[in-house]
Formats: structure tokens, C-alpha cells, sequence
């Protein structure tokens, strides 16, 4: 297929998937908000944290003295200046979208833009007026019908890998930046009133993964620290995981380099491997003995070169 | 409370005047027999219901990204274009006349390309004044010679007509370039099979969804020879041209690569377009990009839309592309008013259409009318398209009409002039009830193997009251076009014919 086709098709899928997590992480803290006194200092951070996450803080407007939640969530939400708000990531995936719509098919590229209009227009803002989490809600759906749409009118062709590919490569993506961000408060140990609230935070961190209900499910047992570690790391059949988003990633791609069982087409596919077969063989106490923080960092710093490498190999022909 | 039948025939043609030629009423202001089903049809569902279904159809539309943009302000808006409800109907007789005549026009004019750029017996003939062809915008010299396959220039083709008050169809403009509004013909005609179902089984409508099967065997009929599975690809100056969305449905529903300019590449005489898996070789472009920024090596050197290189492919005979390069000597506006000569030059016919009465100031006589009856006049400049560079007489201030005097006079050859023709109407949607509006009708017809007219066409209305204006550009809008089949008088289906989805 067309490189410049396989490049939007790329992009197209994660910043859909980008859009389909900010929504998810701005809603539970909206909701652990809502719900737990957080005490002084933290008025208003399981949503702030997400300014974090995206690494936009410092594009936040900072005339604003104290900025109030809704300043928060509009500006994740609805701004159009700042290039990670849902809007901006729904706007190019949309333009993306546009210029694939001989590939991608009319259903798919309905329901972008169909996404897009509605942000942009004035039902939206309602909608965030009445209570913001019906829209996020809403845009959420909305990019799990986009990817239903894929997995169910798409071949298993370049296409769809290319789709595939930039959605779990961005799920990996996105989870590091999630426990990254959150882990360091996560750890901390704490006492009294302080120790119910970290249950509230790593629940909280399991609900932004959309994780809750299979980790009760699959761990039988308490919320802790390792066991939520493990699950959202190692887990091989979690679909939010990081070594399932890996997995998925190397299949993509070997799909799409159409390499033997014991070479690789291209490096990005190298590196890939290399990653699964680490997270294959690894245990959870090993990651708190390398330090989860470390961890965390040199596998966001793979899955950049993993980025670059496939930049390399399909798209700059 | 139920309306009375005449109280909603009121209310849905409440002050509907009759003007120009109505395609709906005949001069009695009876429907004419084959839209009776329709006007009773009409009757019946009543303004509301009728803004309804054209509500869901703008909807389907607009979530469907089919759009247009329109260039200036704001360096380009993404509209949909209006669309109006009310289907045109053309009767199986009509349609013969314009089936016969528009297959004669175009190969008539595609025989005129070839002579153009190789024999050039009609010039010899004194037929068409050699100076108009050269003068031509859209003669290209880097044709003369050149063999293309199969002889054919003008692949696709969009010829505007009108219908003047006696409601004789009149050639207005050949589009022999890359004419647009298909993608519209069959877009309508989904959005109206989903918003009056019940109206197709009453009618016989011949089908247009053929549109791009035929379009691809004529794409494949000009590859190179020797080369039994083309690769065909639909080459698109990017997502910010005005008519994107058709270059984007139209691959998509041949399941053709949309390409652009920087996705191809020219290497030792053959054109490559870039793919994951390296280069690999493209056989046909369907070319929706104008002559000039084909390839910046032999045209417009800062043109970046094209192939370096392209035109060496070209000549070398080891690409096909439709249009051919160098059609637009064809639709020149210049060239308009000899068609009906060229048609008898080559075809020893009667032009079957006729052209609309045209002045050219290159003749004295028609000069001095010219200028004398600018408030009467369309002048239009000969190489402008999109209703640009025009004056439309009955409508200007004498400030425009000094300047086209002036514009007339330093360059008599870049203008023509027509009487202004009052197009016929046809009864449209606005603001809850029926009106008549200006409407053309820009059918397409291709040339492959054979010539085919699709039955049907864009019907492009009109939107401000009394407008002559029908472009997109320029606030038009469009309906669907209807041919019916030749069966029954009135274009009726058979009786009997259950219309299950009635009230749907």
C-alpha cells in the first residue's frame, strides 16, 4: 500500500486510541474527585495528573491564579490550541481519516468525522455544561464503535494492521504514561486515614485502564500493589496490558513485513520481540527490584525507538 | 385534524409562479404526464413531511463528509453542497435526443483533438480559424505527435445544458478537462433511495451506480499495450482541492489507489508510486489535476502537485492517462461557437443539440452588437470556468460593463457573448414550500470502447430567487436527476407493483 496512506492509517489509529484514554482517565478522576475527600494540596489532581500524563502541563494557561477543575477539563476537552486535547487528537485523526477514506471504507470514516462534527459543535458543549462525564462517556463509545467498525468491516490486510499497529503501539504508550505519572504517589507509604485513600488511588489506576472488574476477576484478591503491577504490566490476555499491546504490535508487524517465523523485516520488529519475550519471562518482584520507576522509563524509551524504526521502514520510502 | 387535499397542495405550492419553461408544469399549469406521480406524491406528504426527509438526507451528508470547499476566505471552508429534494424527472423520449446528441458532440470534438495535434486538415479547410486553436489555453504543443492509445482524448467528459423557453435542450459548455459532480449524481441518488423509497417503486429510474465499472474498463482500455492487469491509480492534487470528496469516492468505489503527486515517481522512462513494500509500477493515472501541474519539468515549473517526469512516461507510451493531455482545446470558449462546423467537418452530420446563439467580437459585426447590447448579454471569458470572469448583462452596473467594454475591446479573441437565456425552472425545496428555480443539467458521458451517456446527469440549481447562477462556487445547489425508462407513457411502473416501504 501507498506509504503516505499507511503513515495516516498509523496515525489515524493512535491518536484514536490516545482520545478514547484521555477521555477514560479525565472521567474516573473526575469520579474518585466526586467521591473521596482528598484533603488540602489536592484539590483537584486525579484530574490535573492527566496534564501530566500528556505532558501539556506547560502549555496550560497560567494567567489563571487558582485554575478550577472545569478550566481543567475544558482544556483537555475542548481546546483547540492545545494539540493533546480530545478535539485536537479527534481533528487530525480525522484528517487522517479523510485522506484514507478508499482504504479505511465509508462506514469508518463516517463515524470520525461524525465524532469530529459533534466536538466541535455546540451539542457537545451542552452536554459538557450538564455534567462532563456523559461526554466523555460519549466519546468514548464513540471511539470503541470507531474500532469495532475496524475489527468487524476491515480484511486482515496492510490496512488493518497499520490501524492496529499505531492503536497498540499508543496503548503501550499511554499505560507507561499513565503508571509513570501516577506510581511515585502510588508507592509512597502512608499511614492512617492516608492508607485508605492509596486503595482509592490504585483502584483508581486499575478503573483509568479500564482494568477493575477483570483484575477482581482474574487475581482473587485484594488490590495491591504487586498484583496490580503484575496485571496491568505482565498480563498476557489482558487487552489493556502492556505485554498484550506488545504482542499485538509484533503481529501487526509481522503481518505487515510478511517476515519468516526466525527472521525480522525491519528493526522496529527486533525490538519488539526483544521486549516481548523480556516481559514473557519476567516477575513482578523483579520490577520492584529494578526500581518500577526505571522500569517504566526504559520501556517508554523502547517503545519511542520502536516509533522511529517504523517511521524508518515504511513510511520514508 | 386532516388537512384537505387542496389545502396541502396549497400550502406546498402556495404562490408557485410560472416562468421561463417549468420542467414540472406545462403552460396550463397541469403537471406534465410523466411527473404527475410525482406532484400527487408530492401532495400528499405535505411540507412538513417533506422537511423532514430533506433534513435526514442534509444529515447523512454532512456526516458523510460530502463536501466541497470553497477557496477564498479563510483559505478554504468545507461545505456540503445544498441539496434539494425534489428529484427532476427527463422522459425516455428526451433523454434519446440528448443520449444521441451528446454521443455525437463528443466524438465529434475528440476528432477534432486528434486533427488538432496531427493532421491539422480542419485548419487547412479554413474551418476553424487557426489563430483561435493556438490562442487556446488549453492547447498544449507538447502534444503535436503524440500518439495516445487507442486514439481516444477525451475519456470523461461533463457537457452543460440547459433548456430555453420553448424547452429545447441546448449545448451551454463542453467540459473536456476533468469535469466534476459525479461523485454527486451517485451520492444523490443513495441519500433519495433513503428518503423516498416508495417514489423508486413507483417510477421506472434507469440505474446510475454503473457509473464506476464502466469508468474503470475505460481506465484499463487505454494501459499500455502488452499489459494485461493494469494497475490503475487516481491521481489527486491533495485534501485541500475543492473536489476531494469525488476523487476520494471515486477510487474508493473502483477500489483504486487515491494518489498524489509525492506518492509517484518517475524512474528510466516509468511512472512508480511508493508504497510500504518499495516502488511498484502504475500503468493508468486518472489524472483529477490540471494540465499545467501534471509535471514541473515540462509545465509549470513550481507546481508541486505532479510528477517530475511524468510527461517523458507519456510520450514514451508507457503510461495511459485519461483526460489526455491537451483536451482542453476542446471546451474552449473560443472554439464553442464552431462545434456544430466541427461536427459536420468530421462526421458529415447534422448536429443533432444545438449550441446556444453565440457572438464572437473577433467578427466586426458581432463586435458592434456586442457592445451595444451589454445589458442584454452573458459575456464570458473564454478560458474562466466556475462562473468566474463573467458579466451577466441584465444584472451588472454600468461600472462592470465599461470594464468588460474595455476588457472586449484589448482582447477581442478572450471573450464571447450570448444572449441571456432564461433556463428553465423546476420546482425546489424552500423554506417549506415549493418555488421554481433556475436549473442546467451536466450529464457525463465516457468514451472507452464505445460511448456512454450515463442516463441521468447533475441537475444544478439555482438557489436565490431568480438567479441564473447554478455553480457550487457560487451557492448553487443540486437534485437528483431521474431518467425514466421507456416503458408507459407517463414513465409509470407497471401496476400492480406492492410499495411495501410507503410509510417508512
Amino acid at each position: 500500500m501507498l506509504s503516505r496512506v499507511a503513515e495516516s492509517l498509523y496515525w489515524m489509529g493512535r491518536y484514536i486510541e490516545r482520545a478514547e484514554n484521555v477521555a477514560r482517565l479525565l472521567d474516573i478522576g473526575l469520579f474518585i474527585e466526586l467521591d473521596a475527600d482528598l484533603g488540602g494540596g489536592e484539590r483537584f489532581s486525579p484530574v490535573e495528573i492527566a496534564l501530566t500524563i500528556l505532558a501539556c502541563r506547560d502549555a496550560f494557561p497560567l494567567d489563571v491564579e487558582a485554575p478550577s477543575r472545569d478550566a481543567v477539563l475544558r482544556f483537555l476537552t475542548f481546546d483547540r490550541s492545545n494539540t493533546q486535547s480530545i478535539l485536537s487528537m479527534i481533528a487530525r485523526a480525522r484528517e487522517n481519516a479523510r485522506g484514507t477514506q478508499e482504504a479505511i471504507g465509508v462506514d469508518v470514516w463516517s463515524e470520525v468525522n461524525r465524532l469530529y462534527l459533534f466536538l466541535g459543535g455546540t451539542r457537545a458543549q451542552r452536554k459538557f455544561v450538564r455534567g462532563p462525564s456523559s461526554l466523555l462517556n460519549t466519546i468514548k463509545n464513540s471511539c470503541l464503535l470507531i474500532d469495532g467498525m475496524i475489527q468487524n468491516t476491515l480484511p486482515r490486510d496492510e490496512v488493518y494492521h497499520f490501524l492496529e499497529l499505531g492503536r497498540h503501539l499508543e496503548r503501550l504508550d499511554v499505560l507507561c504514561r499513565i503508571l509513570r505519572a501516577k506510581c511515585p504517589i502510588l508507592t509512597q507509604q502512608v499511614e492512617g486515614t492516608e492508607a485508605a485513600m492509596q486503595l482509592v488511588r490504585w483502584t483508581s489506576l486499575l478503573r483509568s485502564c479500564s482494568a477493575h472488574g477483570p483484575f477482581l476477576r482474574s487475581e482473587r484478591e485484594r488490590v495491591e500493589p504487586e498484583g496490580v503491577i503484575r496485571f496491568l504490566v505482565l498480563d498476557p490476555e489482558f487487552p489493556r496490558s502492556i505485554r498484550y499491546s506488545a504482542a499485538r504490535c509484533q503481529e501487526s508487524l509481522e503481518s505487515i513485513s510478511g517476515g519468516d517465523d526466525d527472521a525480522y523485516g525491519c528493526e522496529a520488529e527486533r525490538i519488539l520481540g526483544r521486549l516481548e519475550s523480556d516481559l514473557r519471562y519476567l516477575d513482578v518482584e523483579e520490577i520492584f527490584d529494578r526500581g518500577l520507576l526505571r522500569f517504566l522509563d526504559s520501556l517508554q524509551h523502547t517503545c519511542h525507538r520502536v516509533s522511529d524504526e517504523i517511521q524508518r521502514s515504511f513510511f520514508l520510502m | 385534524m386532516q388537512a384537505t387535499h387542496s389545502d396541502e397542495s396549497a400550502a406546498l405550492f402556495s404562490g408557485y409562479k410560472l416562468a421561463s419553461y417549468d420542467e414540472l408544469f406545462g403552460p396550463d399549469r397541469t403537471p406534465r404526464p410523466h411527473y404527475a406521480p410525482l406532484y400527487d406524491r408530492l401532495i400528499k406528504l405535505g411540507p412538513d413531511e417533506i422537511e423532514r426527509r430533506h433534513k435526514v438526507a442534509d444529515l447523512t451528508m454532512r456526516n458523510q463528509g460530502i463536501t466541497f470547499t470553497v477557496y477564498g476566505r479563510d483559505q478554504g471552508v468545507e461545505r456540503i453542497i445544498p441539496f434539494d429534494p425534489i428529484p427532476r424527472l427527463v422522459s425516455a423520449a428526451e433523454w434519446d435526443g440528448i443520449e444521441r446528441g451528446l454521443k455525437q458532440r463528443v466524438r465529434a470534438l475528440n476528432l477534432f483533438i486528434r486533427d488538432v495535434y496531427h493532421n491539422r486538415s480542419i485548419l487547412k479547410d479554413r474551418v476553424v480559424p487557426a489563430e483561435l486553436i493556438f490562442g487556446a489555453s488549453g492547447y498544449r504543443r507538447d502534444c503535436l505527435g503524440l500518439r495516445v492509445p487507442k486514439d481516444i482524448y477525451i475519456h470523461v467528459s461533463g457537457i452543460d445544458l440547459i433548456r430555453d423557453a420553448a424547452g429545447e435542450y441546448l449545448v451551454l459548455e463542453d467540459n473536456c478537462r476533468t469535469p466534476s459532480g459525479v461523485s454527486y449524481v451517485l451520492k444523490n441518488r443513495q441519500v433519495m433511495k433513503q428518503i423516498f423509497p416508495f417514489l423508486f417503486t413507483e417510477y421506472n429510474v434507469r440505474p446510475v451506480d454503473d457509473y464506476t465499472d464502466k469508468l474503470l474498463s475505460v481506465l484499463r482500455y487505454i494501459a499500455p499495450d502488452g499489459c494485461d492487469d493494469p494497475t490503475v491509480v487516481v491521481l489527486t492534487p491533495g485534501m485541500y482541492n475543492s473536489a476531494y470528496y469525488e476523487h476520494s469516492f471515486l477510487a474508493r468505489q473502483m477500489g483504486l489507489d487515491l494518489v498524489e503527486g509525492r506518492d509517484l515517481v518517475y524512474d528510466r522512462g516509468q511512472i512508480f508510486r511508493r508504497t510500504t513494500r518499495g516502488l511498484q509500477r502504475v500503468d493508468v493515472i486518472y489524472r483529477r489535476l490540471d494540465d499545467d501541474f501534471l509535471d514541473p519539468l515540462a509545465f509549470r515549473p513550481d507546481s508541486i502537485l505532479g510528477v517530475a517526469g511524468l510527461m517523458g512516461a507519456y510520450r514514451a507510451g508507457n503510461v495511459g492517462m485519461a483526460n489526455s493531455l491537451g483536451t482542453g482545446v476542446a471546451d474552449d470558449k473560443g472554439i464553442y461557437p464552431f462545434v456544430p462546423d466541427i461536427i459536420k467537418y468530421y462526421l458529415g452530420e447534422e448536429p443533432i443539440m444545438n449550441n446556444v446563439e453565440t457572438y464572437r467580437p473577433l467578427v466586426p459585426s458581432h463586435r458592434q452588437h456586442i457592445l451595444e447590447n451589454l445589458e442584454k448579454l452573458v459575456v464570458k471569458a473564454v478560458d474562466a470556468s466556475g462562473g468566474y470572469g463573467m458579466l451577466i448583462g441584465p444584472a451588472s452596473t454600468k461600472a462592470q460593463r465599461e470594464e468588460f467594454r474595455r476588457k472586449i475591446e484589448d482582447n477581442p479573441r478572450g471573450y464571447i457573448a450570448q444572449p441571456t437565456i432564461q433556463l428553465s425552472r423546476h420546482p425546489t425545496f424552500i423554506d417549506g414550500r415549493l418555488d421554481g428555480r433556475h436549473v442546467d443539467l451536466r450529464p457525463f458521458v465516457l468514451y472507452g470502447e464505445d460511448v456512454f451517456v450515463l442516463p441521468g446527469g447533475l441537475t444544478r440549481v439555482a438557489l436565490p430567487e431568480g438567479s441564473l447562477v447554478v455553480n457550487s462556487s457560487q451557492g448553487g445547489g443540486t437534485k437528483d436527476t431521474w431518467v425514466l425508462h421507456g416503458s408507459g407513457a407517463d414513465g409509470r411502473r407497471a401496476p400492480g407493483r406492492p410499495t411495501p416501504e410507503e410509510r417508512s
